[in-house]
């Protein structure tokens, strides 16, 4: 019996570990965090493997920064990992210029991926008429409000330059920051303020001409953008009470800052959903969500500016290219399973572009992100969309827009010096072919 | 073969180690770095030879000039405010017999802790809301409601002060351990002639711990250079680049921009500025100054 049960228990493991060893090995390089590591653990790695038996997916974790180091240095030796994650487009074109990402074309043409996604965010990963990279993530930008503070001082919400200068004085009359925001930890966080600036109120038409080289940075209409975000940011100190505060303000302070009330109102993209809802939640406000508000006639409808948070591509030079077609097959054919992850998070993450009807939007997330999915794909259904600078602008000028934008806040150099050198920037961009791609427009 | 058993080949086999790896490690990347210099090389992909294109734009850049001008105003403020507290305390520390120990460990404690978490401190202790400058707003004074940090006119002082907050135990130190180097007779001598405590550390401790002393200044100078560390974790050389330095502007070029050649530029004009300083010191000691 004893020989029998030994016998029986021996073959079971020998299965198992052979079953396992048989699998070939997908690596993916994911940037770490730690409330989604777990949650992409469960229900990517493992959902993957289970539903197949030739692939075994293992997902690897690092801090972004080294991550993205490492992975470059080890992609230049021709290794890395199969499946290739970047933080946008402008690092997509990188790879794929120097010849180190596999064209996807045949792919999406057999698996039908085209179709199953939003058109845009397709096209934000064809580079030179191929496609070689598929959004994990995308975004776009909102301005959150404590609903409840909002209703107890009759305020209305802004949706026009005049309403939002209104409404800011209430509030600091009131002795409450207008906005809760700060780059401590990020100094990239500028960018979103520029790029709302830009597509309220220059018009993201005339954003995506400057884009494509039909209009130049110089245009008086982005001048008088950025000389009105200058006023709001130096003047105003619309966002944290002033310009130093928001240089010293990170990521918790100022979503402590929303929920303890320090502020009525916050400019911040989606992936914060989770965050809000957390913090604000636990504070017993009620929040809400508005487009940003249209800052000038130029701009007169609501837009939302689209944007790529991370994208996937396949390492032209790994070692399971099959393996990590069949990882992005699984999430392009999946939508239950990718919105189950995205729900997770609030979706703040992990919000592959895939087309969803209404009856895909899951019920048992917030009311306001749900809200938000269906204003979002009706707007932006309608060809009312921005356009967000880390995806659309390529890397120099998309370091600029943020990092010398603090020049022009403390006034060392005028609005127009700064656009003068931004379009001399893109003007080198566009000549050494390192613009990236840009949907055309309804 | 006779010569690999010679007595004065041994010490060879003791250095050949240590330089094999600064070969890989320092050698050929700092070749690989000279020749990048002379390329539009963006980190990943092709090489293309551009002569000598990155250092005309180099020579061009107003942000590398700030950067460059930033770090000489580094290099003054290390080489006076650390070393003046540094050489005042080591000279009163020789005349404290009891709990001396306690000092020497308080001082050089901030040394031991790593960069990330003395900025943090720092940063902390200088937060507009969590900080001193909450609290003291709190009690209706508006000192340090502002954080140096953000402000453009203090944060390259700010974060030097962090710096040397952390450095100048160092220099207690090494001083403190030239300062034992001195013959006390020197200073009974001082005494019988009635000499101050002032004349004594002007007349004798200063030109004893010479060798020391130039030494600190040396390596002062020449960290002076590719310091990164606190700029980069405390305010990323903003706000406006008021703190940028040069190391700090070449991570940008190469990690941010993807600019590789460019700041490969950036960083040869860092090693032959280096390079200078070491021979002015080599220069100094072959006119015979003990260093």
């Amino acid at each position: 019996m004893i020989k029998t049960v030994i016998s029986f228990v021996s073959v079971i493991i020998l299965s198992t570990s052979f079953s396992a060893i048989s699998k070939t090995k997908v690596t993916w390089s994911m940037e770490s965090n730690a409330d989604r590591d777990p949650i992409m653990i469960e229900k990517l790695q493992n959902a993957y493997n289970n539903s197949q038996g030739n692939y075994e997916l293992v997902i690897e974790f690092e801090d972004n920064e080294t991550r993205l180091t490492s992975m470059r240095t080890a992609m230049i030796g021709g290794m890395g990992p199969d499946i290739v994650e970047t933080p946008g487009p402008s690092y997509v074109k990188e790879y794929h210029a120097a010849g180190m990402l596999e064209n996807l074309d045949s792919y999406a043409a057999e698996f039908g991926w085209k179709d199953k996604m939003i058109p845009w965010a397709y096209s934000s990963g064809v580079f030179e008429g191929s496609l070689y990279a598929i959004p994990k993530t995308h975004e776009s930008m909102v301005m959150l409000y404590n609903k409840t503070l909002f209703e107890e001082n009759n305020w209305k919400v802004p949706t026009t330059l005049e309403e939002l200068e209104d409404v800011a004085g209430k509030i600091k009359a009131k002795g409450m920051n207008v906005f809760s925001y700060g780059s401590d930890g990020w100094q990239p966080t500028h960018e979103h303020l520029v790029g709302i600036y830009l597509n309220n109120y220059a018009g993201p038409q005339a954003v995506y001409e400057a884009i494509i080289g039909e209009r130049e940075w110089t245009d008086p209409v982005f001048v008088e953008a950025l000389e009105l975000l200058k006023k709001h940011m130096v003047d105003e100190g619309y966002w944290s009470g002033s310009l130093e505060n928001y240089y010293a303000i990170g990521w918790d302070d100022f979503h402590a800052q929303f929920a303890n009330r320090g502020a009525a109102m916050m400019t911040i993209g989606t992936w914060t959903f989770q965050a809000t809802q957390l913090g604000i939640g636990a504070s017993g406000d009620e929040w809400g969500w508005a487009p940003l508000p249209s800052l000038s006639s130029q701009s007169p409808d609501p837009n939302f500016m689209i944007a790529i948070g991370t994208t996937m591509s396949v390492n032209a030079n790994g070692k399971n290219k099959d393996g990590a077609i069949d990882v992005l097959n699984w999430i392009m054919s999946n939508k239950d399973k990718v919105l189950d992850i995205a729900k997770d998070f609030e979706f703040g993450e992990m919000v592959v572009p895939l087309t969803l009807s209404s009856s895909d939007i899951p019920t048992d997330i917030a009311p306001q992100v749900q809200d938000y999915l269906s204003e979002y794909a009706r707007i932006t259904g309608e060809g009312n969309y921005g356009y967000c600078t880390w995806t659309f602008w390529p890397a120099d000028p998309g370091v600029h827009i943020w990092k010398d934008m603090e020049v022009v806040w403390a006034g060392d150099i005028s609005v127009e010096d700064f656009l003068y050198d931004h379009q001399k920037m893109w003007d080198k961009a566009r000549k050494n072919g390192d613009t990236l791609p840009v949907p055309l427009r309804n | 073969m006779k010569i690999f058993s010679n007595k004065n080949f041994v010490a060879w086999y003791f250095v050949f180690p240590v330089a094999f790896i600064h070969l890989f490690v320092i050698g050929i990347p700092s070749l690989a770095s000279l020749a990048l210099c002379l390329t539009d090389w963006r980190g990943l992909g092709e090489i293309n030879y551009i002569g000598f294109e990155n250092f005309i734009e180099l020579f061009d850049d107003r942000y590398l000039k700030k950067a460059i001008i930033n770090n000489v105003i580094w290099t003054i403020a290390f080489l006076t405010v650390p070393v003046g507290i540094a050489l005042t305390c080591a000279y009163l520390l020789t005349g404290i017999k009891r709990g001396q120990m306690f000092f020497r460990l308080a001082f050089f404690f901030p040394y031991m802790l790593a960069s990330v978490i003395n900025c943090q401190i720092w940063k902390y202790l200088f937060h507009p809301i969590h900080g001193l400058g909450g609290f003291f707003e709190r009690i209706g004074w508006e000192f340090l409601a502002v954080s140096p940090f953000t402000t453009k006119s203090t944060s390259l002082f700010a974060v030097a002060f962090v710096d040397g907050w952390h450095f100048w135990g160092f220099l207690v130190v090494i001083y403190l351990t030239g300062m034992y180097q001195v013959d006390n007779h020197l200073y009974e001598a001082a005494d019988i002639e009635g000499a101050t405590k002032f004349q004594k550390f002007r007349y004798i401790t200063l030109p004893m711990i010479r060798p020391v002393f130039i030494f600190s200044i040396m390596i002062i100078i020449i960290w002076s250079v590719p310091v990164f560390d606190y700029v980069y974790i405390l305010t990323g050389g903003g706000p406006a680049y008021s703190s940028e330095v040069i190391a700090n502007y070449m991570y940008s070029q190469a990690f941010e921009r993807f600019d590789v050649g460019y700041s490969s530029a950036i960083g040869t004009l860092m090693f032959f500025y280096v390079m200078i300083i070491v021979a002015m010191f080599g220069l100094f000691r072959r006119a015979g100054w003990d260093i």
